[in-house]
């Protein structure tokens, strides 16, 4: 059994490196990865910021620090698309049949390419905070509570990666993947990302209440503005564990399935 | 390798492989030779565990392709069709990768995976990335890969198709290599001088079944005996050169005025004996030529039709 779980380890491990290697061979992936969600936050921090002197606008100590965290999300499911993206290019260039011929587990191939959704998300995260620190974003919140919002962050990565690799199998098509894209911002924009929830239209509101991504993000602006009325960490926690959890079963399934049915 | 009524039907009614029975005993080459679309590729797909078959029942070193799928996969190798190898990996990064995926460790799987890049001589490329590749060096990493967990059974899916002649003799040797070894090959392949080459047995399949199967040498038997064909000189004797050529074996029918042609029951042995027999007539020769039927004939006679590629299986075996 140890042996068993160590064994598939190494394959998880393996098959993480190389996805997350790959990633950054491919500048195309990089781009929508590392620079798009740092372009948004330039025009939101920039376009919007009047927004802060609304009377419903919560006190902070930065702008640039409250919206930050909408580009985290914003990087969580750019990551878990474009995970979603390397796997179909995988399934239509033949690369995924060497794997599935692999004396491993199924359930492996699918954690080993949601390792490296994970690094890659991590990574992403490290970086946004970091250049949003450098333009006079701050975190009272502290080390630990960018830590804690990019955890968030990165294990939303993971949800939303199970999810695109579920699609990923059932279609194994690159371009369907690829048109999937818009819908990123529509769960983006559907979730208080960049405003208060209060601030939303009423129906957007509503809206946002359903959307797990909601709870992410003000966790993660919890977290780093050290302000629970913000949101709360523990409900974000159980969003992004949730939505990973049930997104990765999902995933497994998806494999599963077209095992059973080839 | 044992294979008893396999069947794989896919949706909209197209059987790709039809009652299939094979026997493929270990530590031979078994040539599976066929046109496109003749189910070559849907049967290794089938025997790799990549596809479920819709009826029948196949076992590869022993264990059942769908209830052992993988005591199975422990035990092959496979190169598919087209080398599908991710053109962003490196040579060594993706033997690495396949260590780890058959569950070497680290120092082991790197020790594997140089010894593999010798092998193939890939040494000098493993660090560039494989999209850098020519087309023989994909196709040898691609086997390296199938060879990383010292496989039993080796399953090769027209491991030579679109390479030039030098990159196809240099995986052949590879491939006798192997099997020197041990290691049982499951070969497909759509060019006859590749069959030819390689297999110690030839399984011909059409239409989803398996329409011949034998060595090469038995199955060309089965089609007739080679020709001797000899172009005489232009001032030659014809008449007489088929009288002297008639004692050697029975004379065939030539359209070419200046060529007598004789069945050649013994193949290139015949050939002195020709020659004597029209030296001793004072028959000038110009050329002696044994024509020995192809496996191309062996495909025609048994489906009616000829393979892709035909031409590629030389039919000349001697000339002087």
């Amino acid at each position: 059994m140890i042996v068993g779980v160590a064994r598939e380890s190494r394959v998880v491990a393996a098959l993480g490196r190389r996805s997350l290697s790959v990633q950054f061979r491919r500048a195309q992936l990089l781009m929508p990865t590392f620079v798009l969600p740092l372009l948004l936050l330039a025009v939101i921090a920039s376009g919007t910021s009047a927004g802060r002197d609304l009377r419903e606008f919560p006190e902070v100590s930065s702008y640039l620090g409250f919206v930050v965290a909408g580009t985290l999300l914003q990087g969580a499911l750019l990551a878990g698309l474009t995970g979603g993206i390397a796997l179909a290019s995988d399934i239509e260039g033949g690369f995924f049949d060497r794997l599935l011929t692999a004396p491993v587990r199924r359930s492996s191939l699918v954690l080993g390419r949601l390792a490296g959704i994970l690094g890659l998300a991590a990574l992403q995260m490290a970086w946004f905070l970091l250049v949003a620190l450098l333009f006079g974003a701050s975190y009272p919140g502290g080390v630990l509570g960018a830590l804690g919002a990019g955890a968030l962050a990165a294990i939303t990565a993971v949800g939303i990666g199970g999810l695109a690799i579920a699609i990923a199998i059932r279609t194994g098509s690159m371009s369907l993947m690829q048109s999937i894209f818009p819908f990123v911002f529509v769960l983006l924009f559907t979730a208080p990302a960049f405003f208060p929830r209060d601030l939303l239209t009423p129906t957007l509101h509503d809206i946002a209440a359903y959307n797990p991504l909601t709870y992410v993000v003000e966790g993660a602006r919890g977290l780093l503005q050290d302000d629970t009325s913000l949101g709360d960490p523990l409900l974000g926690l159980a969003a992004a564990v949730g939505l990973a959890v049930v997104m990765t079963a999902l995933a497994i399934l998806a494999l599963r399935d077209r095992a059973r049915r080839a | 390798m044992s294979v008893r009524g396999l069947e794989r039907a896919f949706k909209g009614g197209i059987t790709a492989v039809d009652g299939l029975d094979l026997e493929v005993p270990e530590g031979e080459i078994y040539g599976f030779l066929g046109p496109n679309g003749a189910g070559k590729t849907t049967t290794v797909r089938i025997l790799v565990t990549l596809l479920k078959p819709t009826a029948g029942e196949a076992r590869v070193a022993g264990y059942d392709v769908v209830t052992e799928a993988d005591a199975v996969r422990r035990t092959i190798g496979v190169a598919l069709q087209e080398a599908a190898i991710d053109p962003l990996m490196t040579g060594r990064e993706l033997l690495l990768m396949q260590g780890a995926l058959h569950g070497m460790r680290g120092g082991q799987a790197r020790k594997r995976a140089t010894e593999l890049l010798d092998r193939v001589g890939l040494t000098d490329a493993s660090g560039r990335r494989v999209g850098q590749y020519s087309g023989g060096m994909r196709r040898r990493l691609d086997l390296a890969m199938a060879l990383v967990h010292r496989p039993k059974v080796l399953f090769l899916d027209e491991p030579t198709t679109g390479l030039d002649p030098t990159s196809r003799s240099a995986l052949w040797r590879e491939v006798r290599g192997l099997n020197d070894d041990g290691t049982t090959v499951f070969l497909t392949t759509q060019y006859l001088e590749e069959a030819e080459q390689l297999a110690d047995r030839v399984g011909i399949i059409a239409g989803g079944s398996l329409v011949a199967e034998g060595t090469p040498a038995e199955l060309k038997a089965r089609v007739g005996e080679p020709t001797l064909h000899v172009d005489l000189a232009a001032d030659a004797d014809v008449a007489a050169a088929r009288r002297a050529l008639s004692a050697v074996g029975p004379l065939v029918d030539c359209a070419d005025d200046t060529r007598v042609a004789i069945r050649a029951a013994r193949g290139k042995a015949t050939v002195p004996l020709a020659i004597r027999a029209l030296d001793d007539a004072g028959i000038a020769v110009e050329s002696v030529e044994v024509e020995s039927p192809t496996l191309d004939d062996v495909f025609a006679a048994v489906t009616g039709s000829t393979l892709e590629g035909a031409g590629r299986g030389s039919s000349a075996e001697g000339q002087a």
